[in-house]
């Protein structure tokens, strides 16, 4: 295998990306991993993505500049996620680390079954293993619980990890007890190119109040409910335009039917990502009411688009704007509802086209790629473990399942040896 | 591995080794016909992985079942009698070669032949085939480069090779023969749809 070649700039890397959640299903992960990769692309290293098929989509396909990616043919059986048959996937993941020539192999977020294992499996190949995270998870339900035990299996064995804001650095570091020398923060960016401003759009009269997110529990669509009506009540000439579809929609609907607020409040339905920037310039104020959140990009975009931000102040959201671009408020819809109040209020002093041009400077997907290479280097020259070193670390991880990650990774490195045995006979 | 680039002329052969196959490429009358033959390696070793794998397995069967010595010994017999049907089997489906003939005026002949000696075979006219790929595909537990034909008034491509999956280098001499077969056609007007 030849030698990686050098350049002014470092190593070239060979990185394969894993996780459930890519195209051609929409959301943060999927856009990240999208960009990046693009990124990487541009600045010469080789990146490869799999994931899991998505219907009839199954196979190698090609994306732009090259991008190739494998749906392997392993279905979702529960919210995306494939099937955790734990050894199931290591012949495809070791057949497509040999063939490409896979360096480094970098997983996304917690909740995917497929980057867990193909974590593991690239680990028992000696290849280097870099973690990102991009949501919050709790500690109390038996969900969570069984969540984190499987995140500590994992991180015990990884080189490096990236978390997407301050605070999820130290929701990564609690739940799975990995030394917070290895995590490093890059905060997302957004592609500012796409999101530009058009106050042209606005109509003057009005204060419009832009809402754009799933309408699940999560996302706080419980307080949109108290908040909206509120908000009609004590200012008059606000308007809201509310996107996104859910489980939550129809009490919105309910809501509204209640309220007489069908002129002052504009359901949309589900926006497909790229109408979204054409919504978000009708609006004056972008209201994000998430009752938790690592890191928020649809606030990026928002701000990308010169809107003024509402926002609850929950995980990683006081660390993504500047105080100046962004208004604070506890998850109580009185707080909320104030902190609307105070935006009606600062919005004559907002220029859009400002706050583009300081979202330009501030987040860029290159700065997030070159940041990553560091994470890359940093990852390659760690010193490679042989089993017994893992087997310590995983050992460590507690009385129980110590012995239980041991057996499991013992197992796969067996299972290895078996398959380095039936592909040369 | 190394792939010769020079023409296949009267009767020459070019072999080239690999793992598990061997690859010959021979050309007939000056060039106006070409045989590509992908041997598959014999490999005793093999069958007894399959008959070490049967008798595991019904070991294992009878250690569960009887318990009784004359039992055993019935046991045993059909053990025996169980394996060499299945190695049997196993051989008879068998794939000992596959080739490709390519008649660059007339057409190209994908050939199969089985261990029991059946040789199934399917001409494609040079008019009907559009083009030669090679694509990759993915299944749950490998995925592996095959070639395959894109044929006239059929929707699903034609696989060259239907069992044995030889190596890239190979495939792309294969196909660049393929190509240029096809390609030494006057130009047909092309089906749109």
């Amino acid at each position: 295998m030849e030698l990686p070649a050098q350049t002014t700039m470092g190593r070239h890397h060979r990185v394969l990306m894993v996780s459930d959640f890519f195209y051609p299903n929409f959301g943060g992960v999927e856009n990240h991993i999208y960009y990046l990769s693009q990124c990487l692309l541009q600045r010469g290293h080789k990146v490869v993505v799999v994931t899991h098929a998505y219907g009839t989509r199954s196979g190698v396909r090609y994306m732009t500049n090259g991008l190739k990616v494998y749906y392997i043919p392993w279905l979702p059986f529960f919210m995306q996620n494939t099937l955790p048959t734990f050894y199931g996937t290591f012949p495809l993941i070791r057949n497509i680390l040999i063939r490409e020539g896979i360096t480094i192999v970098h997983g996304h977020q917690a909740f995917s079954t497929l980057c867990h294992e193909a974590l593991l499996h690239a680990r028992t190949m000696g290849n280097k293993v870099v973690f990102t995270d991009h949501s919050l998870y709790g500690f109390a339900d038996l969900g969570s619980i069984h969540m984190n035990k499987v995140l500590q299996f994992t991180l015990a064995d990884v080189q490096q990890a990236i978390c997407v804001s301050h605070t999820s650095k130290e929701n990564t570091v609690l739940r799975s007890n990995l030394p917070s020398q290895k995590v490093f923060v890059i905060p997302n960016a957004v592609d500012t190119a796409m999101f530009k401003p058009d106050p042209s759009l606005r109509p003057s009269d009005q204060v419009v109040i832009v809402v754009i997110s799933r309408l699940v529990y999560r996302k706080g669509a419980d307080l949109l409910v108290e908040v909206i009506p509120a908000v009609c009540k004590r200012f008059p000439n606000v308007y809201f335009i509310v996107g996104g579809d859910g489980p939550k929609r129809v009490r919105l609907e309910e809501m509204r039917e209640k309220h007489s607020l069908q002129d002052r409040v504009e359901m949309l339905g589900a926006v497909p990502h790229a109408r979204v920037r054409s919504i978000l310039v009708r609006g004056h104020i972008f209201l994000n009411s998430s009752l938790t959140e690592a890191f928020c990009i649809a606030i990026l975009e928002a701000a990308s688009c010169g809107l003024l931000t509402v926002s609850t102040r929950v995980g990683g959201v006081p660390e993504v704007l500047p105080l100046d671009m962004i208004v604070l408020a506890e998850p109580v819809p009185a707080d909320m509802v104030s902190a609307v109040g105070r935006a009606i209020q600062l919005l004559p002093s907002i220029n859009p086209f400002e706050m583009h041009k300081r979202m330009k400077t501030l987040y860029s997907w290159m700065d997030v790629a070159k940041r990553t290479e560091v994470v890359y280097d940093h990852a390659v020259n760690s010193d490679s473990n042989d089993l017994c070193e893992r087997l310590t670390r995983y050992y460590a991880c507690g009385p129980w399942a110590g012995k239980l990650f041991c057996l499991v990774a013992v197992i796969d490195y067996i299972f290895a040896l078996f398959l380095q045995w039936w592909q040369c006979t | 591995m190394e792939t010769e680039e020079k023409p296949v002329l009267n009767g020459e052969k070019h072999v080239v080794d690999y793992p598990r196959y061997t690859y010959e490429c021979e050309g007939h009358i000056q060039a106006l016909a070409s045989v590509h033959r992908i041997i598959v390696k014999q490999r005793k070793g093999r069958f007894f992985k399959i008959f070490w794998l049967t008798l595991m397995l019904c070991s294992f069967l009878l250690i569960f079942n009887s318990i009784f010595v004359s039992q055993v010994i019935n046991g045993l017999e059909c053990i025996f009698l169980l394996s060499t049907l299945i190695v049997r089997m196993f051989q008879k489906n068998e794939v000992t070669e596959e080739a490709v003939i390519l008649m660059p005026m007339l057409g190209v002949q994908l050939e199969t032949s089985y261990h029991s000696g059946k040789v199934m075979r399917r001409f494609l006219p040079m008019q009907k085939i559009l083009a030669a790929v090679i694509n990759e595909a993915v299944t749950p537990t490998t995925c592996y480069f095959y070639l395959a034909l894109l044929v006239r008034e059929k929707s699903e491509l034609t696989l060259v090779f239907q069992e044995v999956r030889p190596p890239l280098d190979v495939l792309i001499s294969i196909w660049k023969a393929l190509n240029d077969a096809t390609n030494f056609q006057p130009n047909y007007p092309a089906s749109i749809g």
